[in-house]
């Protein structure tokens, strides 16, 4: 025990970090309750607490929604919860917002008028339930149920097999649309290229130096709140150094010990650099030696260390740090300082997000950062990059599924991203107003503005506005957003707080945590759970489901589930809103796991001599081994399913488990399949082609979000929007002068597609040549907070509308100006790269 | 950039505090290098306590500083200062705003303000506002109605730094006393002489004063309808 002289002797840092390592304890002590618990300011009277999960944004953490008088008023982080350990940001506790917002949609609404005239009428649900169904029905009847496109936003967890794999499945459509690829599908398919999964976490409790590309945890990410705040805790409890490589200065950069300005693009000159460093200087050796074995480096199954160490040299040799500087702007010393530093400090943190991915070259960015993690043993280690962990509910399945059709519409046109496993949602309406993978009949979108959240925002709008491209087309909305006012048909849905769900998002402990949604009021007006609404129309239509309604679909889930079953099921699940197992261990280096014998000497396992892959030709959907041995397993549609081990010397392991696509077991640095597409298998520098022909007067647009709003769908919280509903775009003092811009001046900024006029922020917080233009705001729909236009059937009940202070200041959306261009291997939308023009107005 | 005015005297402090009478004197440690300027807690806050758009009781200021690419960012949470010797109370007409005798927090009581306002210019702060709803003045409490109940204040419970040390500083064992014991700290306009109980660990407290000083690029953002900050 420390005695006061002591204690008072340690340093400052040390003794604050202390108090906030043991934060909830120690303020335990003074106030006995942390959260869990609120009361009323005005009659001091308990508030009744939910315990429920935000959607807020994709990380979807657990949650305490609190309600008075029948009123959402309050949210706070789940205490219970451990990813999110009681916290919650700005952007969940803004959910209070969502139901309360006058905007709302709250009845099934038709419209009356031209597509997009904005004039509509209460329609009853029967009478939209039926239109919906016959029109399905008609097109399930004719044979041709592909006809029916559903195209999705944010639709995660029970949502998503509830509608997708049942309704959809059962209907027999496949044509579905995501938005993966406006959003992280490009890191995706990159880590599915390497190391098989599509999700990494970042162990910050354990690690030691964090590399940051282009990510802004503190701010965004998929796993927001669960990694910020450990982040935080590892950067000042721990003092663990943080470098960022960014265009601009993030939250994130500016809590880094160091901001390193990179030009766009220019993260795959330094990651490859970088990789240099470690091999020319032999940093590798240790840790990254001994990972080495699990990976794939040349093009033979089985290499030896030797081998696979001088094709590493080999092909990294060519990019030194001097050459990386001419493609990125960061210094020679400073990539090798840094390159030095991460790979002697063990363990050592690579994170990245789209800053660095979101480009042309973003594919092998991905990979060139895989790799520096790889050759320095940071792979699936505590305090490193880790295979994401997340629980694994059961649920309910319709049983005869049909095989389902699918017009070729998802992918892009033919060529256009080599292996877009994410598919290519910002290129679908393109290709329904090109038609020549036919068109849909029915359009319905779903949590989603295909509008608003794609590039070329005119051509979405021309597209979804034609009746002869799109003959009907139906939206699922809590509100009115672009695509809703272009819709025929609008089907409410309650926000997230008036919703069930099971909920399933990776944990940053690398232990799976299960936790549910549910509703803390019933939904308002007559807004009902797609869910439930699935459920009525496959009635209608003569689909037979397993459940009546999304809550029963969430019951029938927790009694499948072993875990949540052991411990109560649904209602344990209701009282608490998350479960974990209390002895459960974290989940790191689960690629060395041997198999035992019995697992691949099974009649229907067989090895692929060409990649050392053990698998399950029956799984594969082929007819014999013999058959399976013929065709192989890297070009067996599907065979990644089939996956069993890696062999590796005389033992097999379970490897890096492929998923979505066909590599082997191995850490793939080496990849045959971007072999085959006719790219270069080991991570290699690819300039941006726009930007070699760039003039001297032009600059790239680059694209962020704030801690403060969502991508598209916060702009109604009027708390968010208060703090955040102008985005003046970021331009470096060089810049501005050279044009005569001053602050706060009006700018014109323009692409090949369109121009934007947005106010100028003169910062020296972004790298000169750079307009830095956050998503966000410039809404023209979704209510009178986020735009000043009032929602169809509005209400006028808040008496906070008439103190919106911000009206008619709104921001510009950049999402005019950016083409729908495609990552040409993975398909991901280029949003951190379009060259534009500048002018003062 | 720390500005040496704004400095407290620990031992002053201390003396100061253990001289009251109080039984308890509730203050906050706000350990800026943990503070990301997430807005969790204006957020917290706003819904807390139902505060109307347009006027904040919790905010975070950003100051951004330096020249390309030696530039930084940092975050100044605010709040009522709860002072030991506030001026807003002696201006107050009707005794309607007070310092509780038990804890030292500065409160309102609605039933008695007039909304006369006096006590918004008194305010060195800009931390009160008139609430359109209940024509009385309001601002920080410290969640009064939940740390009456033993909950920590809304701002504490949602902060994911865990910059906020929220209790008891005359409990020499409290966290929030042995933060000020181990650590330099500043408050808000020193020379103002209101004793503020709201105390900073590392922040910096450069303003535009600083840049027409030194040259410097200083830009402060509120993020409040109140654009300069007070």
């Amino acid at each position: 025990m420390l005695n006061r002289r002591k204690f008072i002797k340690l340093s400052a840092a040390t003794a604050a970090a202390s108090v906030a390592m043991n934060g909830t304890l120690s303020q335990a002590r003074e106030l006995p309750v942390f959260g869990g618990k609120d009361f009323s300011p005005t009659t001091g009277k308990e508030r009744k607490a939910v315990p429920s999960a935000c959607l807020n944004c994709v990380t979807r953490c657990p949650n305490i929604v609190y309600v008075e008088d029948g009123r959402i008023v309050k949210i706070e982080g789940q205490p219970k919860s451990i990813r999110s350990e009681g916290k919650m940001c700005a952007k969940g506790q803004g959910g209070v917002n969502q139901s309360n917002d006058p905007d709302r949609i709250l009845y099934p609404m038709k419209r009356v008028g031209k597509r997009g005239e904005g004039k509509w009428k209460r329609v009853s649900w029967d009478d939209a339930l039926d239109e919906v169904a016959g029109r399905l029905k008609t097109l399930r009847d004719a044979g041709t149920p592909e006809k029916f496109m559903f195209h999705y936003g944010r639709m995660k967890s029970s949502t998503s097999k509830l509608v997708k794999t049942n309704f959809l499945g059962a209907y027999g459509t496949k044509t579905i649309g995501n938005h993966t690829s406006i959003c992280e599908g490009g890191k995706w398919t990159a880590q599915e290229l390497t190391w098989g999964k599509h999700y990494d976490t970042w162990d910050f409790d354990n690690t030691r130096y964090v590399l940051n590309f282009g990510a802004n945890p503190l701010e965004a990410g998929t796993n927001h709140i669960p990694t910020s705040h450990r982040l935080i805790r590892a950067l000042t409890t721990r003092e663990v150094k943080m470098v960022t490589i960014d265009v601009r200065l993030s939250n994130t950069a500016a809590k880094s010990q160091e901001w390193l300005p990179v030009r766009p693009g220019g993260d795959l000159a330094v990651a490859l650099a970088m990789c240099n460093v470690v091999m020319s200087e032999d940093l590798h050796k240790g840790r990254g030696e001994e990972f080495l074995k699990f990976c794939k480096v040349t093009d033979t199954a089985e290499d030896t260390l030797e081998n696979k160490v001088k094709a590493l040299k080999d092909n990294f040799a060519q990019y030194t740090p001097e050459w990386a500087t001419q493609h990125s702007d960061v210094s020679a010393s400073a990539i090798r300082r840094i390159a030095r530093e991460f790979a002697t400090t063990y363990p050592a943190c690579l994170i990245s997000y789209r800053g660095a991915v979101a480009h042309y070259n973003g594919n092998d960015t991905e990979r060139a950062i895989q790799t520096l993690a790889a050759i320095t043993g940071n792979i699936d280690n505590p305090g490193g990059r880790c295979l994401a962990v997340g629980p694994k509910w059961k649920y309910p399945k319709a049983k005869g599924m049909p095989k389902g059709r699918k017009l070729k519409i998802v992918d892009g046109p033919k060529g256009a991203a080599a292996i877009p496993s994410h598919h290519m949602s910002h290129n679908v309406l393109k290709m329904i107003k090109d038609g020549s993978a036919g068109r849909p009949d029915i359009y319905m979108s779903y949590m989603y503005t295909a509008v608003y959240a794609n590039g070329d925002v005119q051509e979405n709008i021309d597209v979804l506005k034609d009746e002869s491209l799109i003959p009907f087309s139906v939206n699922i909305n809590p509100f009115y957003d672009e695509s809703a006012a272009l819709a025929d048909l609008i089907l409410p849905e309650p926000p997230y707080t008036e919703r069930w769900d099971w909920d399933d998002m990776v944990s940053p402990v690398q232990i799976p945590e299960y936790y549910i949604r549910q509703p803390a009021i019933p939904p308002m007006g007559e807004t009902r759970d797609f869910g439930t609404v699935a459920c009525q129309l496959a009635e209608r239509i003569g689909i037979e489901l397993p459940f009546k309604t999304k809550e029963e679909f969430v019951r029938m889930s927790c009694a499948k589930t072993p875990a949540v079953k052991a411990v109560g099921g649904f209602e344990y699940m209701k009282k608490h809103g998350v479960y974990h197992d209390p002895k459960a261990k974290p989940k790191y280096h689960s690629y060395r796991k041997e198999l035992k014998a019995k697992d691949y000497e099974k009649a229907t396992v067989i090895l692929d001599e060409a990649t050392g892959t053990y698998w399950d030709w029956k799984k594969a959907k082929h007819k014999s081994a013999e058959a399976a041995q013929k065709k192989g397993y890297t070009h067996s549609k599907g065979a990644y399913k089939a996956y069993v081990g890696q062999r590796i010397g005389d033992k097999v392991y379970k490897g890096f488990k492929p998923d979505k696509l066909n590599k082997s077991g191995y850490f793939e640095i080496y990849s045959g399949l971007m072999k085959e597409k006719g790219y270069n298998p080991l991570p290699t520098w690819y300039s941006i082609p726009e930007h070699e022909k760039m003039s001297d007067n032009d600059m790239i647009l680059t694209t962020f979000k704030v801690a403060t709003q969502i991508h598209s769908r916060s702009q109604n919280c009027k708390y968010l929007t208060e703090l955040y509903h102008d985005n003046p775009a970021w331009i470096n003092p060089v810049d501005a002068q050279r044009r005569g811009i001053m602050e706060g001046d009006e700018i014109k900024v323009k692409s090949e597609v369109g121009e934007i006029t947005i106010k100028a922020r003169v910062t020296p917080a972004v790298i000169p040549g750079v307009i830095a233009i956050s998503h966000h705001c410039g809404h023209w729909q979704y209510g009178r907070y986020a735009s000043g236009n009032k929602a169809p059937m509005a209400h006028d009940d808040d008496p906070d509308l008439k103190r919106m202070w911000w009206k008619g200041n709104h921001g510009a959306h950049p999402n005019w100006i950016i083409p729908n261009a495609p990552d040409p291997i993975n398909g991901q939308l280029r949003f951190m790269d379009t060259v534009v023009q500048v002018i003062k107005i | 950039m720390k500005d040496p005015a704004t400095q407290v005297s620990r031992r002053g402090l201390m003396k100061n505090l253990i001289a009251t009478d109080r039984p308890k004197r509730y203050a906050m440690v706000i350990d800026t290098r943990r503070c990301i300027g997430c807005q969790a807690c204006t957020v917290a806050c706003k819904s807390e306590n139902d505060v109307p758009l347009g006027e904040s009781r919790s905010w975070v200021e950003t100051i951004e500083k330096g020249n390309f690419p030696d530039v930084g960012r940092s975050f100044l949470p605010r709040l009522c200062n709860q002072c030991e010797k506030p001026g807003c109370v002696s201006v107050c007409p009707t005794g309607a705003t007070y310092t509780r005798k038990e804890d030292g927090v500065v409160a309102i009581n609605k039933e008695i303000c007039i909304g006369c306002k006096y006590c918004i210019l008194a305010c060195p702060y800009g931390v009160r506002y008139l609430d359109p709803k209940t024509g009385s003045v309001d601002k920080c409490d410290f969640c009064l109605h939940r740390i009456e109940k033993g909950v920590v204040p809304a701002c504490v419970n949602t902060c994911q730094g865990a910059a906020r040390i929220f209790g008891d500083i005359n409990d020499p064992s409290s966290a929030a006393a042995k933060m000020l014991e181990t650590n330099s700290v500043s408050v808000l306009r020193h020379e103002m002489g209101t004793e503020p109980m709201v105390f900073y660990i590392g922040a910096d407290h450069s303003d535009e004063r600083y840049a027409e000083r030194t040259g410097v690029y200083v830009r402060v953002e509120t993020h409040r309808r109140q654009q300069k900050r007070v």
